[in-house]
């Protein structure tokens, strides 16, 4: 798995990190399609499910775990959501054409940026390296989705010589609502989304170089139709300066130092939507300041990344309840009350290769978490006395071996981390979580979340034929979830009760998912994949947001320039929910998806065509991680042109 | 390249600015402007060789409970009155004539430390066209009494925090409960003070004398218990209640101590059943705990309206 590309010593023309672990996914397009969004996108990736709160923003779940458990970063920069409802996650700040990959590594070998139980999700932006020449490049896509009649229109277009690069990108989507398999309208699932970024780097010498980025994303008048409310406005501006070093001698071989800035600010709107009785304003607001410095070493049979993490974040959000008599004072209170995170940590990842066929992964990080809350007050209704400042430390520690013999490769690794709560979890102030009708009360006291890990993987690889497997377990001691809480009464209108963050004694994930491709002559493949997973809490009860028993299996022709794809997905029955958490069990269901491609070169422009259609059979259907049982878009016909050179 | 960073740059400047200021909580907490609380002349008085000077928080007389501060001047050895006695009786006549007074403290207490005398009144009524409040204080100095009287103005206070109610008990009895504390209340944890005062029925005929104290004579209620139960009453807020509050219960001070729990700012009630030493309710009905939004709370029998 682990890359180790030849480096060219003397120029910095190609930078190319020492990837010590992990594995990424190129190219950011999927089998089926060839211009998705993020969102679907990182959909295509074996581990990760999305809890879909409509058509836009998807929150990514890493091995079944909801995005508390795992560490979402773009370029190793930490961004948090200004959203108290988790409308706005990482992801949804970002477009397809300003990143080059995405970064997914499960479990503590994840814990590189920050401490994670689940593991990372890292966004790799877009970065262009130097050349000789004087290279213009770019892309320009352009298309359309029937079903919801999105368009969209993405550029990027980049500039390199010997000593300056530029890397810029604008996006626009605009989507109405999108209609179900019984072609009914799905209201409130629009939205609006521009994109754009900047990069510039400069070699300020023969093996150095700055760099400078920045992005800009901005949604508006995005509807959630899971939700009571939708979104007015969201922005996001993600900045940061880079320094980056190399070393022509000695087992240094890369120093990499990054300073970084964003800011998010989100404005929830609940005027649409007219069984609102109450309205109520919840803006918030997330700023993160931020250190990343890395280096990286290598000798012969020894490779090493060790880097240093710091950050700065506060989280504020607000609700104010207007009364129906308006001329009466409004009703205010912080759901997220002024609150501080800051976070250092150390973290090593080391690959030693004993020979060709195996090595050994290992590491570990040490982190600090210390957290303050402002406006203490509103802890104290619930938890008394509770300290207004907590530091935590957070270790982590993980190690795998793979081998390959002849045709098969084997993996084992285990892993222990520890998390802090997140800043809904250790300071949320009635937050309500729409899915199972309750406010949500954090908890400054809660243990660290403490994470024993195992995991293995067997595959056997030939010229035309590959399977692989992949297990994993996870023993989560102090499992923070929402428990009812008997003495508090709801605030917001929807709401049945209220429910604190608490720690369950421990809980229990198993994941498993199985891939296999087999060329099946030169121009027709085939994949496959099929994934599971399971989780019990302390009393044996099921946990939610766990996936069923899911597959997928895609069909590629290709004949010259034309290409066909043909797929088929779906889950088995959703039999193992969780009544606790608001859900219930999801039927079975299947889906057609079909496309076709066509490639051709005019003067120096590439150009490829694709036409096809999602859910061919117009499937009504809803999956176990659709928020509210909302129904999933109906057929879907797209079309979509991209323009390269 | 130039025009694409100048325009980049102003992006930029244009989105570090927020688009929605956020909210002053500080100035939330506080919607009426806050009274300065500090214990101000109300009344200064001439008369029969003394000079009396009475203070009240702000220099008003206000609806509901007042700390009263006195002090007694010779006028002409200018030497404060320490051993003597006062007594205080506040006395509403209303448009028919007919005179009432209101829970107050008869003879004050002298205070050494200030060199005053202390006690407190419950007005229960401002002063209109229908309500005349009067002062009756009479000074026992070494043997001498002097009597005074004096027209005073009752207003309304605009901090409902400090306000109060009256009605009759399941014992026939006239009660009054006036809120003390806290005059600016905060989200969270908020220690409550209120009295708890009745009307002793009295038990001779009237004396000869105008005003006779015997027949206008009320006394703080001891071992009581106010149940309380802080509810939004706000349609909107479907009667929303918050934890942790402690019934209120009687202190060394004689005034009832509780703690009550705001989760935010806004309307609250606060909802209350007054049981006797023996645990017998006298006032007060149990508020469902349902969540009701879109209708106006239900509140018990007897509650206090007050707004943060």
């Amino acid at each position: 798995m682990a890359q180790h590309n030849p480096k060219k010593k003397d120029t910095i023309e190609s930078i190319e990190e020492v990837r010590v672990k992990g594995f990424a996914k190129q190219k950011m397009q999927t089998d089926l399609k060839m211009a998705v969004s993020v969102d679907e996108f990182l959909a295509s990736s074996d581990n990760i499910s999305f809890i879909k709160r409509g058509a836009y923003a998807w929150e990514p779940l890493l091995n079944n775990m909801s995005s508390e458990r795992s560490t979402i970063t773009i370029d190793g920069m930490h961004v948090f959501g200004a959203c108290t409802d988790k409308m706005d996650p990482i992801t949804s700040y970002v477009e397809s054409n300003n990143l080059s990959s995405i970064d997914v590594t499960s479990g503590q070998e994840g814990s590189m940026h920050g401490a994670t139980v689940a593991g990372s999700i890292d966004l790799k932006r877009k970065s262009t390296a130097f050349t000789a020449d004087n290279i213009w490049s770019g892309a320009y896509q352009t298309g359309f989705e029937f079903n919801n009649k999105q368009f969209f229109n993405l550029g990027n277009l980049s500039y390199s010589s010997d000593r300056f690069v530029a890397d810029g990108s604008i996006a626009l989507r605009k989507a109405g609502n999108y209609f179900d398999g019984h072609n009914d309208e799905i209201k409130h699932s629009q939205y609006n989304k521009f994109n754009s970024s900047l990069g510039l780097a400069y070699k300020t010498g023969e093996l150095s170089s700055i760099k400078v980025d920045a992005i800009f994303d901005q949604a508006k008048d995005v509807g959630y139709p899971a939700l009571p409310m939708d979104l007015l406005l969201s922005r996001a501006i993600i900045t940061s300066a880079a320094y980056k070093q190399m070393f022509e001698d000695g087992i240094v071989k890369v120093w990499d130092t990054k300073v970084y800035y964003n800011a998010i600010e989100h404005y929830m709107d609940d005027t649409k939507r007219p069984e609102n009785l109450v309205h109520m304003d919840m803006p918030g607001w997330s700023t993160t300041y931020g250190l990343v410095t890395k280096i990286n070493l290598k000798s012969n049979m020894f490779s090493s990344e060790i880097q240093l993490n710091a950050y700065e974040n506060i989280s504020i959000a607000e609700m104010t309840m207007y009364p129906q008599d308006r001329s009466k004072k409004n009703m205010f209170a912080y759901s997220w009350p002024w609150v501080t995170t800051r976070f250092a940590s150390v973290s090593m990842n080391n690959s030693w290769e004993f020979s060709e066929n195996a090595h050994l992964n290992f590491g570990g990080t040490l982190g600090w978490n210390f957290n303050k809350v402002k406006y203490a007050e509103f802890n104290w209704i619930f938890h008394p006395g509770s300290p207004q400042e907590k530091s935590r430390i957070l270790p982590s520690l993980h190690a795998s071996y793979h081998i390959n013999v002849s045709n098969f490769n084997f993996s084992f690794g285990t892993g222990y981390g520890h998390r802090a709560p997140s800043v809904s979890e250790g300071y949320g102030y009635y937050i309500y979580n729409s899915f199972d009708r309750y406010d949500y009360i954090g908890n400054p006291d809660l243990k660290n979340e403490i994470s024993y890990e195992g995991n293995a993987s067997a595959g056997y690889k030939t010229d035309r034929f590959g399977i692989e497997a992949k297990v994993n377990y996870f023993y989560i001691q102090n499992y923070i979830v929402g428990r009812i809480l008997s003495l508090g009464s709801p605030m917001n209108y929807q709401s049945v009760g209220v429910k604190g963050y608490t720690s369950l004694d421990h809980s229990k994930l198993f994941n498993f998912s199985m891939n296999a491709n087999y060329n099946i002559l030169e121009h027709l493949h085939w994949k496959g994949t099929l994934s599971y997973a399971q989780a019990q809490d302390n009393k044996g009860g099921n946990l939610p947001f766990i996936r069923p028993l899911s597959y997928i299996t895609l069909l590629h022709f290709m004949h010259k320039n034309f290409g066909i794809q043909a797929s088929v997905n779906g889950d088995f029955e959703h039999g193992n929910f969780s009544p606790a958490y608001g859900e219930d069990k999801t039927p079975a269901y299947t889906i057609f998806n079909v496309s076709a491609d066509y490639t051709f070169r005019y003067k120096q422009f590439k150009t490829m065509l694709q036409v096809g259609a999602e859910n061919l059979s117009d499937e009504y259907y809803s999956t176990y991680a659709d928020w509210g049982n909302i129904p999933r878009m109906g057929r879907n016909l797209f079309m979509a042109l991209k323009v390269s050179f | 390249m130039k025009k694409l960073m100048i325009g980049f740059a102003m992006v930029c400047i244009t989105v570090i600015s927020c688009t929605k200021a956020k909210t002053d909580y500080e100035a939330e907490l506080h919607p009426v402007a806050p009274d300065e609380a500090v214990f101000k002349e109300v009344i200064s008085i001439k008369d029969a060789g003394y000079e009396i000077s009475i203070e009240t928080l702000n220099g008003i007389f206000y609806k509901g409970y007042n700390e009263i501060r006195l002090t007694v001047t010779n006028a002409e050895t200018k030497k404060r009155l320490s051993s003597g006695e006062v007594s205080f009786l506040p006395l509403l006549t209303d448009i028919n004539g007919d005179n009432f007074s209101c829970p107050h403290r008869y003879e004050l207490k002298y205070n050494s430390a200030e060199e005053n005398y202390t006690g407190y009144s419950v007005f229960t009524e401002i002063t209109d066209e229908k309500n005349n409040w009067n002062l009756y204080l009479k000074i026992t100095d070494s043997g001498k009494i002097v009597k005074i009287n004096k027209q005073i103005k009752v207003q309304q206070h605009s901090n409902k925090n400090l306000n109060m109610t009256s009605f009759k008990g399941k014992d026939n009895e006239q009660y009054w409960i006036a809120l003390i504390s806290p005059r600016s209340p905060k989200v969270g944890e908020n220690n409550l003070v209120a009295g708890i005062y009745k009307y002793n029925t009295p038990k001779s005929g009237v004396g000869s004398e105008f005003p006779d104290e015997r027949q206008f004579s009320y006394s703080e209620v001891n071992e009581y218990t106010l149940q309380l139960d802080p509810r939004m009453p706000e349609p909107s807020m479907g009667n929303h209640s918050s934890p942790n509050n402690k019934d209120l219960k009687q202190g060394d001070d004689g005034l009832y101590h509780g703690v009550v729990n705001y989760t935010m700012t806004g309307d609250w009630t606060l909802n209350l059943i007054m049981q006797n030493q023996q645990g017998q309710i006298l006032k007060g009905t149990v508020v469902p705990t349902t969540f009701t939004p879109g209708v106006e709370g239900v509140k018990s029998e007897l509650h206090i309206d007050i707004l943060f």
